[in-house]
C-alpha cells in the first residue's frame, strides 16, 4: 500500500514539476514573412523570462544547461548553428553561469534550397531549456511558424527585433590577442594567459573591464575565475585557470572577450592556439603585430596628477591668464606690509575661488559625460554667446587696468577701512580665483592636455580629482606667496612703478580682446565689426563713468545717465539689432580647399571616409585638429607645419593632408580625440603609407624636427 | 606593487592547490546527519566512499531517485561493501532546505540506501570538495585517495531512464574492486547549482 502511495506522490511531484515550467514563455519569430528560394533568412527563438529566473548560454557554467533546439523542418529548409547573443555571468562566485535573465532571442539562420516551389511552409521545432531561480525547473515546448515561398523576400514584424538581438551577438573581429600557459602542473588545474593589446594600443577597444567567457567542452573547463594582470600599460592578461578532466591539456581554446563600458558590453569571438611558452616578450609580441604608436606611453595615475598640477602652474603663466595674475601681485604687494594675516586669508579665498570654479568645471564634464556627449575642454567657447560677454569683460579690465575707470574687482585701490576692506577684498579674492580659471581654459597646456585627457577617460571622481589638482596648480603660488610673507620680500617693494606695471598689463589684456574678436569673427562673420563698434561704445562709457561718475564733482547723476543709455543703447544697437548676437550666422562654407596663402598646404576638410580613401590608395596621411581659439595650434602651424621643409616633403611624400577645424566643436572630432585619449586640441597624426599600420600620435607641442621625422617614418 | 601581486598570486595558487585534486588524499571532514550522528570521513577508512552532493528538488538529481536509478545504484554498491555518503549543502534560507525531521521522513518515502544523509547546511563539506552541482559525485578508494571528481554519469537530462547512461561512479568502483586503475576520472559535473549560504 505504502508503495503505491509513494508511486503516486513521486508521479504528482513530476507532473508539478512539469506543470510549473511556465516561466519561460517562448515563441518563434521569423524575420521574413515571405521568402525567395535560395535566401536566407532568420529564426529568432524569443525566450521572455519572468522576473528573476534564468535560462542559459552555449556554455552554462558551473551549473544549469544550455537551451536546445530541435528542428522539424520541411524539406529544402536547412537550418544552421544557433548564434547566441552575449549572456551575463550569474553569481553565485562559487557556482557561477553564464546565462540570460528578462529576455533573450536565440538566432538561426535557416537556409531555403533554390529549387522549393512557392507556398507556405510550417516550420516546427522542439525547445528544451533549464529555467531557474531559486530553484530550477527543465523547459519544454514545441514552437512553430509560417514562412512563405515567393518571388521576393519580405521583412516581417519581427525583423526589427532579430536585428536588435543579431546586433549582441559576438562579432569576429581582428582582435590581436594569444593564449599561452602561464606555467605547467603536475595535477588538473593549470593556469593560462590570454594576452593583447589594451585600450591604450588598440584605438578599436573601449572598456570599462574585460572578462572572458570560454566556450563549452568536454575535455577541459575554463573556471568562470578571471584575474586582470596588469603586463604593461599597452597590454591587458586575463589569468584563467583551465580543470583538465581527460586527454592532453588544450592546444586551441575558444570562447568571448567581453568588453563592458557603462551599461553595455560588447563581445568579440576568439578562437586562440594556446602555446606553452609566453610569446618572448609579452610587449614586443603584441607590438610587431600593431606598430606601436610613437607617443607618450599612457602614465600612471599618479604621474597623471603631478601633471595635473604642474598643468596649473604654468597655467598662471599664460598670456590669458597673466595680467588677472599680475593684478593680483599688486594686492599682495600693497597689503603684505600692511596686515601678513589679512593676506594669508585672501591667498586661501583665492585658491578656493579657483578649485571651487574648477569643481565646477568637473561637475559640469562629469554631467555632460553623462548626458552622453563628449566634452571636450574649452567646450564653454563654444557658445558666440559667451564669447561676446567675455570679449566685453576683458575690454573692460583691459580700460580699467589703463585707469579709465576704478573696480574693486581686481585692482583695488588701498583700502584701509577695516572690516569692508577685508569682505571685498575677500569676494575680490574670490572672483579672482574664479576668473582666472575661465580664463585658462582655452590655453591647454601640454602638460594639462594630457592629464585632461587621462581624466576624460576615467570615472567621476577621477576627473573631479585631476580637476582639483590643476586648480591647486594654478592657485599654489599665491598661496605659498600668502603664507611666506617674508617671501614677498623678494617681490619689489611698492613704489610708482607698480602704477606703470598696472598701466603695462592692460596691453596683453587688449591683445586677448583682439584674439577674442577674432574666435568671435569665426561665429560672426563680417558682421563682427559691430561687435568692435559695441566695444568702442562701451569704451566711451567706460571713461564717462570713470571721469565724470568716480572722479567727478558735480553733475554724477548725469554721468551715470548717460552711461546707462551709451550702453544699453550700444547693446540694443549694435548687439541685438545688427549683429543678432544670440543667434549667430555660422559659416558652412564646404570650400573643399582651406589652403592659407597662396604657396601654402592645400588641407582638405578632415572626415573618417576621407582619412580611409587615402589610406586605401596608400598614401599617407597628415591630420592636424585645430580651432581657432587654441594658442598652441597657432603657434605649432607657423613654427612647424606651414613651414617650406615641412611642404616640399608633404608634396614629395604624394601626402594628403586633411584638416579637422574643432573651433565649434563638431561631434565627429570630440569622438575622434576622446580615441586618442585628448580632451581638446592639438590633436596632429600622421598615418603611414601602410595601411594596415597605426597612426603616429605627435606631441602637443611641436618642432619641425618632430613633424620631418614623423613623415620620414610614415613613407617608409 | 609588483612583488605584492606576486606574492598574493603564489598564495592564491598555493590556495587552490589544497582544493580536492585526483589522485591526492580526499580531504577529511566532520558533519551531522540526520539521525544526529557525527559522521567521520576518516571512519570508513579502508572502505570505497561514494560522496554525492544531494538536492531532490533538482530535477537532474530527482529524475535519478523518481525512476529508481539511484537507489538501485546505491544499493549494488552497497552490497560490494562501498560505503555512500549524500552531503545536502542546501542553506537553511533556500526553498529546498530540510529539516532533521523532513529529511528523514523523504529518505524513507524515497527508500535512500545511503550510509548517511549528512546536513551540511552551513556549506562546509561542499566547499572543501568544491561541490558545484547536485549531483555531483566524489569517488574515494579504499586508500582514502580520490579517484573520481565529476558527474554521475553523461547523460545531463532531468527526464528518461538513467540506467541508460554511462555511470562514472558505477564504472570507477568497478575498477577499483578489478584492481585497475580508474579510466575516467574527471568530468564536468552537470545539475543545478548548489544553494550555499551566501
Amino acid at each position: 500500500m505504502r508503495r503505491i502511495v509513494v508511486f503516486i506522490s513521486i508521479c504528482l511531484g513530476l507532473a508539478a514539476l512539469t506543470a510549473r515550467a511556465t516561466h519561460t514563455h517562448v515563441q518563434l519569430l521569423l524575420s521574413a514573412d515571405t521568402a525567395k528560394p535560395g535566401d536566407t533568412i532568420w529564426a529568432g527563438l524569443d525566450m521572455k523570462m519572468d522576473a528573476g529566473w534564468h535560462t542559459y548560454w552555449k556554455n552554462p557554467g558551473d551549473s544549469g544547461i544550455a537551451t536546445t533546439i530541435k528542428w522539424d523542418l520541411p524539406p529544402g529548409v536547412t537550418a544552421g548553428e544557433i548564434q547566441w547573443p552575449l549572456p551575463e555571468k550569474l553569481p553565485p562566485a562559487e557556482v557561477t553561469t553564464y546565462g540570460y535573465e528578462n529576455e533573450v532571442m536565440l538566432l538561426v539562420p535557416l537556409t531555403l534550397a533554390t529549387n522549393l516551389p512557392p507556398g507556405p511552409l510550417v516550420l516546427k521545432a522542439d525547445v528544451a531549456w533549464l529555467e531557474c531561480q531559486e530553484q530550477c525547473v527543465p523547459g519544454k515546448t514545441n514552437v512553430e511558424a509560417t514562412l512563405n515561398v515567393g518571388g521576393e523576400t519580405k521583412n516581417s514584424a519581427d525583423e526589427e527585433a532579430n536585428e536588435l538581438w543579431k546586433q549582441k551577438v559576438p562579432i569576429t573581429r581582428d582582435v590581436k590577442y594569444q593564449a599561452w600557459w602561464e606555467s605547467t602542473t603536475n595535477g588538473d588545474s593549470r593556469p593560462l594567459i590570454i594576452g593583447g593589446p589594451s585600450q591604450e594600443a588598440d584605438k578599436n577597444l573601449k572598456y570599462d573591464s574585460i572578462d572572458f567567457f570560454p566556450g563549452a567542452s568536454d575535455l577541459f573547463e575554463i573556471e568562470s575565475k578571471t584575474e586582470v594582470i596588469d603586463l604593461h600599460s599597452a597590454t591587458l592578461a586575463l589569468r584563467k585557470i583551465v580543470k583538465r578532466f581527460s586527454g592532453d591539456w588544450p592546444k586551441e581554446i575558444s570562447g568571448v572577450l567581453v568588453c563592458q563600458l557603462g551599461n553595455s558590453s560588447i563581445g568579440y569571438e576568439l578562437k586562440l592556439p594556446v602555446s606553452d611558452q609566453p610569446p618572448t616578450d609579452a610587449i614586443t609580441a603584441v607590438a610587431s603585430a600593431t606598430p606601436a604608436p610613437s607617443t607618450q606611453p599612457s602614465p600612471s595615475f599618479w604621474q597623471m596628477l603631478l601633471y595635473a598640477f604642474i598643468g596649473g602652474l604654468i597655467l598662471n603663466l599664460m598670456p590669458c591668464v597673466l595680467p588677472v595674475i599680475a593684478l593680483k601681485i599688486l594686492g599682495f604687494v600693497s597689503e603684505a606690509n600692511s596686515e601678513p594675516r589679512r593676506v594669508r586669508k585672501l591667498g586661501l579665498i583665492y585658491a578656493l575661488g579657483v578649485l571651487v570654479s574648477f569643481l565646477t568645471l568637473a561637475a559640469v564634464v562629469v554631467g555632460v559625460k553623462a548626458a552622453g556627449h563628449h566634452a571636450g575642454w574649452g567646450m564653454q567657447f563654444g557658445s558666440p554667446v559667451f564669447i561676446v560677454c567675455l570679449t566685453t569683460l576683458v575690454t573692460l579690465v583691459a580700460l580699467n587696468l589703463f585707469g579709465v575707470f576704478e573696480v574693486t574687482l581686481g585692482g583695488r585701490a588701498l583700502d584701509t577701512a577695516g572690516e569692508l576692506a577685508s569682505k571685498h577684498g575677500a569676494a575680490g579674492a574670490f572672483f579672482n580665483g574664479v576668473l582666472a580659471t575661465i580664463l585658462a581654459t582655452p590655453c591647454t597646456a601640454p602638460f594639462l592636455g594630457a592629464a585632461l585627457g587621462f581624466a576624460f577617460a576615467q570615472s567621476a571622481p577621477v576627473i573631479v580629482l585631476i580637476f582639483l589638482t590643476v586648480g591647486l596648480g594654478l592657485a599654489s603660488p599665491y598661496v605659498v606667496l600668502s603664507w611666506n610673507p617674508a617671501w614677498l620680500k623678494f617681490l619689489p617693494k611698492p613704489g610708482a612703478w607698480m602704477e606703470k606695471f598696472k598701466i603695462a598689463m592692460g596691453f596683453p589684456m587688449l591683445a586677448t580682446v583682439v584674439w577674442l574678436f577674432n574666435v568671435a569673427a569665426s561665429s560672426y562673420g563680417k558682421n563682427v565689426l559691430w561687435l568692435g563698434i559695441f566695444l568702442v561704445v562701451v569704451a566711451l562709457a567706460a571713461w564717462i563713468f570713470g571721469e565724470f561718475f568716480q572722479r567727478g564733482r558735480k553733475h554724477k547723476t548725469v554721468a551715470a545717465i548717460i552711461t546707462l543709455i551709451l550702453l544699453s543703447g550700444g547693446y540694443v544697437f549694435a548687439l541685438e539689432k545688427q549683429l543678432d548676437w544670440r543667434a549667430p550666422f555660422v559659416e558652412t562654407g564646404s570650400t573643399d580647399s582651406l589652403k592659407e596663402s597662396a604657396d601654402g598646404i592645400d588641407w582638405q576638410r578632415w572626415s573618417p571616409e576621407a582619412v580611409a580613401t587615402a589610406r586605401a590608395a596608400g598614401k599617407p596621411v597628415l591630420v592636424d585638429f585645430t580651432a581657432d581659439w587654441c594658442l598652441t595650434c597657432q603657434v605649432n602651424k607657423k613654427t612647424s607645419i606651414e613651414i617650406p621643409s615641412v611642404r616640399e616633403k608633404l608634396k614629395a611624400m604624394n601626402a594628403v593632408t586633411l584638416l579637422g577645424d574643432y573651433t565649434h566643436f563638431p561631434d565627429a572630432i570630440t569622438t575622434e580625440l576622446n580615441r586618442y585619449s585628448r580632451a581638446g586640441v592639438p590633436l596632429i597624426l600622421v598615418y603611414p603609407k601602410n595601411p594596415d599600420a597605426q597612426p603616429i600620435v605627435l606631441p602637443e607641442v611641436l618642432t619641425p624636427g618632430m613633424v620631418l621625422n614623423a613623415l620620414d617614418q610614415a613613407s617608409n | 606593487m609588483k612583488k605584492i601581486l606576486a606574492l598574493f598570486t603564489t598564495l592564491a595558487l598555493a590556495a587552490s592547490s589544497f582544493a580536492v585534486e585526483i589522485g591526492k588524499p580526499a580531504p577529511d571532514f566532520t558533519g551531522t546527519d540526520i539521525n544526529g550522528k557525527t559522521v567521520k570521513l576518516s571512519d570508513y577508512k579502508g572502505k570505497i566512499v561514494v560522496i554525492e552532493s544531494y538536492n531532490s528538488d533538482c530535477p537532474f538529481c530527482h529524475n535519478h531517485y523518481a525512476t529508481g536509478a539511484m537507489q538501485e545504484l546505491q544499493r549494488d554498491l552497497a552490497a560490494k561493501g562501498v560505503v555512500w555518503l549524500l552531503v545536502d549543502s542546501v542553506n537553511t534560507k533556500n526553498f529546498s532546505y530540510r529539516t532533521p525531521e523532513q529529511a528523514r521522513k523523504e529518505s524513507a518515502d524515497l527508500k535512500i540506501a545511503a550510509n548517511a544523509w549528512i546536513d551540511d547546511h552551513s556549506g562546509e563539506i561542499g566547499h572543501l570538495y568544491d561541490m558545484k552541482t547536485t549531483p555531483h559525485c566524489f569517488v574515494i578508494a579504499a586508500d582514502g585517495t580520490l579517484v573520481y571528481d565529476g558527474a554521475i554519469d553523461d547523460r545531463p537530462s532531468p527526464s528518461g531512464d538513467p540506467r541508460t547512461a554511462k555511470n562514472y561512479v558505477r564504472a570507477a568502483v568497478d575498477e577499483l574492486l578489478a584492481g585497475k586503475p580508474v579510466t575516467v576520472s574527471e568530468t564536468k559535473p552537470y545539475g543545478c547549482g548548489v544553494h550555499y549560504a551566501n
